[in-house]
C-alpha cells in the first residue's frame, strides 16, 4: 500500500571523492525511501554524507567524484543511468534545492523580483497554461495554489491554436512572484520584490529562496541546512512556514540537518547517518522514544537539554572516522560501547527489529 | 623530542607541502616547459664564464665584423662568411663570434636580474607591509608617494636617473631598481589589509604579541605566495625592460656582453647581419617567457582556496 | 556581593561604531553595537551573555578585552580599570584575560606549527626563560587539553575543529589566565565534538578555578555551563538571573520568545508556537524608549516613550521592562513601580 506512495528510492549508494592523498569514500551504501508529501530528515554530523547523498540525486557533484554503485529511483527512473542533460531537465522541472547560505546563493547584483522571475519563465509552458486558465475563467489572477494544481495538466488546457504573448506571458509570472512570496509569508511583497539581496536580512533571503524553490513546483524538495546560518527566532519563523508548507505544497522534502532538534520539529521519519551510511530510520517519535542504534543513543546524550540537566555531558569517545582509511565493517565499530567481534567484518544489513524502524547493526537479529 | 628531532618534523611539513606544488606544477605542461628552459639558462649563467673565457670579449678583430660563419646552414647570398674558426651565429660589429658573446651575456642579465627584483622586492615590501598594517596618515603618505611612481612610465624615469647620475651598470641597475618597487607596495597591502582582520590576528593580539612580532612573523609569511609570483614574473620583465635601455643606447661601454646591447648594435644593419638582431633578441624573448610560463602556473597552484 | 568577589565589573559599557561619509569623512551617525551594558562576574562562575546576531554579545566581550576600544563605561578587573589603562599595563593584564574564539579554523595562524604557537604565548609572557621548560610546558600542556606530544610538531590544517579548539584552549592556558572569555567556542563544532570541548572546559574551570564569560546564541548550551545568565538586545541587557530562573521564569518578553523558539530534540514535548515577528531593528536607529517595543506583543505608549531601568524584580533577578506580565496566559499585569533609584546589579 505504501509502495505507490513512494517518489524516491536511494539503494546502496556509493560514491568517492578522488583526491590527491587518495579516495574519500563519502558514500558507503546508503539506503533510504522517501513518499509523497512526507518530510524525511538527514541528521548527521559533519562528513557524514549528506548533503552529498542529495548532491548526488540533482547530479551537483564536482569533478572528482565518482559513483561506484547503487541506484537512485526517482518515480521509477535510475537517476544514475541518465543523461546530465537530462538531469538538467529534471532539475528545473522535478527538483527544488535551498542552501544554507542565502547570501551567496542570490545573485547579488540582480533584485528578487528578477531572479524569482527567472524561476517561473524556466517553464513557458506553464506559464502559458496559466493564462489560458485565467483567461477562461475570466479571473483578474491565477495564484499560486491554482498554479500549483495545474502541474502536468498544461497539454488538456493547451490547444494549438492558443495564441498567448510574450506580454502576457510576463505579466504572469510576474504576479505569480508577488503570489509565491505571499506564500512563504513575506510581507509587502510588491517592495520586495524591487528590492536586491543585501537589502534584506537572513530570514527573508530565505524565504526567498523557498520562493523560488517553490516557483517550480517541485516534486522533490531538498532543504540542506537552511535554518543553521540563522538566529533561533528567525530559525523558528521558517521551520514554523516549511511546516505549513508540508501540508500545502505537493512535494516531499528532504531536509538536511545538523541539528536532530530541527529535525524533529519538521520531519516524519529521520534518518541517522554516519560516515557514508544510514544507520537508523524511523518516525520522528519513535527514534525518540526508542534510539536503536548505538550512535544515535550517545547523540541523543551529547545534546545538552534544558529540561533534563547533567553536571557532564556523554560524549562519544574517539574522533570522526577518517574516510580515506575508514574502518572496516561498521564504520562506528572503533567508537562503539558495544563492540563485538563481527563488527568490523563487513556492514551489517539494514533489518526491522521493530515495524518502521529500520536499523544497521549487529545487536539487532539479522535475519 | 629533542630540539633537533623538533627541527626535523617541522622541516618534514614544509617539504611535504613543497612537494605537493610540486605535483601540482607537473600537470601543466607549459609551466613544465617554462621551468625547463629557465633552469636550463640559469646552470648556463652558472657554467659561463668556464665555457667561455670572458676575455673574449675585449678581443676585437675589425676584419671579421659582420660575417656569416656557419659552414652548415647558410644565410644567403647578402651575408658575407669568412674562413675558420667557424662562428656558428655569425659575428658582429667587433668582430667578435656572436654565441660567445650571448653565452656571457647571460650570466650578466641574469643577475643583473635578480638583483633588481630581490631589491624592489624586498624595499617594496617591507615599505608596504608596515604602511598597510599601521594605517592612517602613514599609509596614506606611502600610497601618495607609490602613486607618484607609478605616474611615470619606467623607461623615462630610469633615463633621468642615468642621465644624473652616470652611466655604470650599477647606476643603471639602480634605475631599473628605482622604479620597479612600486608594484609590490600594492601587492603586499592587499594582502596585508586582508591578513590583518583575519581571527588569528586578533587572537594574536589577545595574547599580547607585540605589532613587529605579528607583522613579520605571522602577517607576513602568509601573504608571501602572490608575491612569489611576481617576483618571478618581475625577472622576466626586468630583463625585458634592461635590456631595452641598453638597446637604446644606454650601455656603459659599447662593447659590453649584454643580450639587449648587442641587439641594438643590429639595428644599423637589419639587411646584411640580421642575426645580430634575431639571435639576442630571441634569447631575450625566451628567457622573459620562460619566467612568465612559471609565475603563471605558480599563481595557479599557490591560490589557497585550489590546494587540497 | 562584596566587590572583592567579583573578578570582573562592567559598568555601563558602550561601544559605537562611527559611519562616516562624505570626501571629508564627516560622522554621520552610529552603530550602537553596545549601548550601556553592566553587569559584574565573580570569581569561579560562568556568566553566559546570549542573544542573537546584532545583538552585540560579540562586540561587547571584545571591548571587555579592549580588542575593540570601547567609547564609554569602565571594566574593572581585579581591581584594575582595564578600559582607563595604559598600554603598558595592559600587557601586563593581557595574560590574565584570555579568549577563545568562534571560529577554530581561522583563530591559529596556518603556518604556525602547534609548539610554536604554545611556545610564543610562554615567551611574550616571560612565563619561562628557557626552551627546555618551554618544550616540557608545551608537552604538558597538550595532555591537559587531551592532545598528545607528537601533536606539537603538526600544522593547523592537519587537525579536526575540535581539536583545533583544543589546541587554542591550550594557548590561552600557556600563560595562566585567571579569566578566559569563550566566543561561541562550540558554535562551529559537531554536537558530539562539542560535549568534549565542554566537558573538558567545565573540567579545567573547576581544576585551576578560572572564571569563564561564556558568549553563545545556543541557550541549551550556556544553560549547561553557566551559572548565571544575561540576555542581549540589541546592545543592552534586558535580562540577568540564575539560569533556571531564566529558563524556567522569565521576566522579559523577548527572553520569552527566546526560550520559546528552541527547537526541542523531543516530539513528545508539546511547545506552545510563539512566534517572535519582524526582525531586528537596526543598532543604527535605535527605537525609542524601550528598544524592544517594536516586536513585542505586549507594548503600550509607555514603551515607546520610557527606557526601562535593568531593575531587580527578585533577588538576584533583573529586568529591564515596564511591565509585569504573564506570558502563558499572553497577558501583561501591572506596571513596575521603580522606587527612588533604578537598582542596576
Amino acid at each position: 500500500m505504501k509502495q505507490n506512495n513512494l517518489i524516491l528510492e536511494v539503494k546502496d549508494l556509493r560514491l568517492d571523492f578522488n583526491t590527491y592523498r587518495g579516495a574519500v569514500k563519502a558514500l558507503n551504501g546508503v539506503n533510504f525511501k522517501l513518499y509523497k508529501h512526507e518530510v524525511l530528515g538527514l541528521v548527521g554530523e559533519s562528513g557524514c554524507g549528506k548533503s552529498v547523498t542529495a548532491l548526488t540525486i540533482i547530479n551537483l557533484l564536482p569533478e572528482n567524484a565518482e559513483v561506484k554503485g547503487g541506484e537512485i529511483l526517482f518515480k521509477e527512473e535510475d537517476l544514475l543511468k541518465k543523461s546530465k542533460e537530462q538531469i538538467r531537465t529534471m532539475r528545473a522541472e522535478e527538483f527544488a534545492t535551498v542552501f544554507q547560505d542565502p547570501m551567496t546563493f542570490l545573485n547579488p547584483v540582480l533584485n528578487i523580483g528578477t531572479q524569482l522571475e527567472e524561476s517561473f519563465m524556466l517553464e513557458k509552458k506553464a506559464l502559458k497554461a496559466a493564462v489560458v486558465a485565467q483567461r477562461s475563467q475570466g479571473k483578474a489572477n491565477i495564484n499560486y495554489s491554482e498554479f500549483l494544481a495545474m502541474k502536468g495538466k498544461e497539454d488538456t488546457i493547451l490547444t494549438n491554436e492558443t495564441k498567448v504573448s510574450g506580454k502576457e506571458i510576463k505579466k504572469m509570472a510576474q504576479n505569480l512572484c508577488a503570489d509565491v512570496l505571499r506564500m512563504v509569508k513575506l510581507p509587502d511583497p510588491e517592495r520586495i520584490l524591487r528590492q536586491y539581496p543585501f537589502e534584506l536580512s537572513g530570514g527573508m533571503r530565505q524565504r526567498c529562496m523557498i520562493a523560488m524553490a517553490l516557483a517550480r513546483r517541485p516534486s522533490l524538495f531538498i532543504a540542506d541546512e537552511i535554518t543553521t546560518a540563522l538566529d533561533v527566532t528567525i530559525q523558528a519563523q521558517i521551520l514554523h512556514l516549511m511546516r505549513e508548507l508540508r501540508d500545502t505544497i505537493d512535494a516531499s522534502t528532504l531536509m538536511i540537518t545538523h541539528d536532530l532538534a530541527v529535525a524533529a520539529e519538521i520531519a516524519n521519519r529521520i534518518a541517522v547517518m554516519y560516515a557514508g551510511n544510514v544507520v537508523e530510520l524511523t518516525e520522528t517519535r519513535e527514534i525518540f522514544r526508542r534510539p536503536l542504534h548505538p550512535y544515535t543513543q550517545l547523540l541523543m546524550k551529547a545534546i545538552p537539554n534544558v529540561a533534563k540537566p547533567v553536571e557532564k555531558l556523554e560524549s562519544i569517545p574517539g574522533t570522526v572516522p577518517d574516510l580515506i582509511n575508514p574502518p572496516t565493517g561498521c564504520r562506528f565499530h572503533p567508537r562503539c560501547p558495544y563492540v563485538m567481534p563481527i563488527c568490523p567484518t563487513a556492514f551489517p544489513k539494514t533489518t526491522q527489529p521493530f515495524k518502521e524502524h529500520e536499523v544497521a547493526c549487529y545487536l539487532y537479529p539479522q535475519g | 623530542m629533542t630540539n633537533k628531532e623538533t627541527r626535523t618534523s617541522e622541516l618534514q611539513a614544509t617539504i611535504a607541502d613543497i612537494k605537493y606544488t610540486l605535483h601540482l606544477l607537473r600537470q601543466n605542461p607549459l609551466v613544465v616547459i617554462g621551468s625547463g628552459i629557465a633552469i636550463f639558462f640559469i646552470l648556463l649563467a652558472l657554467v659561463a664564464n668556464l665555457i667561455v673565457n670572458p676575455a673574449v670579449a675585449n678581443q676585437f678583430n675589425f676584419s671579421r665584423s659582420y660575417l656569416w660563419n656557419n659552414p652548415i646552414i647558410s644565410w644567403g647570398p647578402l651575408a658575407r662568411t669568412g674562413g675558420p674558426p667557424a662562428q656558428p651565429l655569425g659575428t658582429d660589429g667587433y668582430g667578435r663570434d656572436l654565441l660567445q658573446m650571448m653565452i656571457l651575456a647571460i650570466p650578466l642579465d641574469l643577475r643583473t636580474a635578480f638583483i633588481i627584483v630581490a631589491g624592489a622586492a624586498l624595499f617594496g615590501i617591507i615599505l608596504g607591509a608596515i604602511a598597510s598594517y599601521a594605517g592612517g596618515i602613514i599609509d596614506e603618505a606611502v600610497l601618495r608617494v607609490t602613486d607618484i611612481f607609478f605616474a611615470f612610465p619606467s623607461l623615462v624615469l630610469a633615463l633621468v636617473f642615468a642621465a644624473l647620475f652616470g652611466r655604470t651598470l650599477d647606476t643603471l641597475t639602480l634605475a631599473v631598481l628605482f622604479v620597479w618597487w612600486p608594484p609590490y607596495v600594492r601587492l603586499i597591502r592587499g594582502q596585508v589589509l586582508a591578513e590583518k582582520e583575519k581571527t588569528y590576528v586578533e587572537a594574536l593580539r589577545a595574547m599580547g604579541a607585540g605589532h613587529l612580532r605579528i607583522l613579520f612573523r605571522h602577517i607576513l609569511p602568509n601573504s608571501i605566495y602572490p608575491l612569489i609570483v611576481q617576483i618571478t614574473l618581475d625577472i622576466g620583465g626586468v630583463i625585458l625592460t634592461f635590456s631595452a635601455l641598453m638597446f637604446l643606447g644606454f650601455s656603459p661601454t659599447p662593447a659590453i656582453p649584454e643580450l639587449g646591447n648587442l641587439a641594438s648594435d643590429g639595428i644599423t644593419h637589419v639587411f646584411d647581419a640580421p642575426w645580430l638582431i634575431l639571435f639576442p633578441g630571441l634569447t631575450i624573448v625566451l628567457i622573459s617567457l620562460a619566467f612568465n610560463l612559471v609565475g603563471d602556473g605558480l599563481r595557479d597552484v599557490l591560490d589557497p582556496r585550489l590546494r587540497r | 556581593m562584596k566587590k572583592m568577589d567579583n573578578t570582573l565589573t562592567v559598568k555601563d559599557l558602550k561601544t559605537w561604531f562611527p559611519i562616516k561619509s562624505g570626501i571629508i569623512q564627516r560622522t554621520i551617525g552610529y552603530v550602537r553595537a553596545v549601548d550601556g551594558v553592566s553587569f559584574n562576574v565573580q570569581k569561579g562562575e560562568t556568566f553566559g551573555l546570549v542573544g542573537e546576531s546584532g545583538s552585540g554579545k560579540t562586540t561587547a566581550a571584545r571591548s571587555i578585552l579592549r580588542l575593540i576600544e570601547p567609547t564609554g563605561g569602565d571594566v574593572i578587573f581585579d581591581n584594575v580599570n582595564v578600559t582607563k589603562a595604559r598600554k603598558s599595563e595592559l600587557l601586563k593584564l593581557r595574560h590574565k584575560m584570555q579568549i577563545i574564539f568562534q571560529d577554530p579554523y581561522a583563530s591559529l595562524d596556518p603556518r604556525q606549527t602547534v609548539n610554536s604557537m604554545l611556545t610564543e604565548a610562554m615567551r611574550v609572557h616571560g612565563i619561562v626563560s628557557n626552551k627546555v621548560d618551554a618544550h616540557s610546558r608545551a608537552r604538558e600542556l597538550m595532555g591537559v587539553v587531551g592532545l598528545s606530544e607528537e601533536h606539537l610538531y603538526r600544522f593547523p590544517h592537519e587537525f579536526s575543529g575540535g581539536q583545533r579548539q583544543r589546541i587554542a584552549i591550550a594557548r590561552a592556558l600557556a600563560v595562566n589566565p585567571e579569566f578566559i572569555v569563550l566566543d561561541e567556542p562550540t558554535s562551529f563544532l559537531d554536537v558530539s565534538v562539542q560535549a568534549q570541548i565542554l566537558n573538558l572546559l567545565k573540567e579545567l574551570q573547576t581544576k585551576l578555578s578560572l572564571t569563564y564569560l561564556f558568549i553563545t546564541h545556543n541557550l541549551a548550551v550556556v544553560h549547561h555551563m553557566s551559572n548565571r545568565v544575561g540576555v542581549m538586545y540589541l546592545g543592552i541587557l534586558v535580562e540577568v538571573a540564575d539560569k533556571n530562573e531564566i529558563y524556567n521564569e522569565p521576566l522579559h518578553p523577548y527572553t520569552y520568545h527566546l526560550m520559546a523558539a528552541i527547537p526541542v530534540p523531543d516530539p513528545a514535548v508539546q511547545k506552545k508556537e510563539v512566534l517572535l515577528p519582524g526582525d531586528v531593528p537596526s543598532p543604527i536607529n535605535v527605537p525609542s524608549g524601550c528598544r524592544f517595543h517594536t516586536r513585542c506583543p505586549y507594548m503600550t505608549e509607555k514603551c515607546v516613550q520610557e527606557v526601562p531601568p535593568l531593575f531587580e524584580r527578585t533577588k538576584g533577578h533583573l529586568t529591564a521592562c515596564h511591565y509585569e506580565i504573564d506570558f502563558q496566559k499572553g497577558v501583561r499585569l501591572n506596571e513596575i513601580e521603580y522606587g527612588s533609584s533604578a537598582v542596576k546589579g
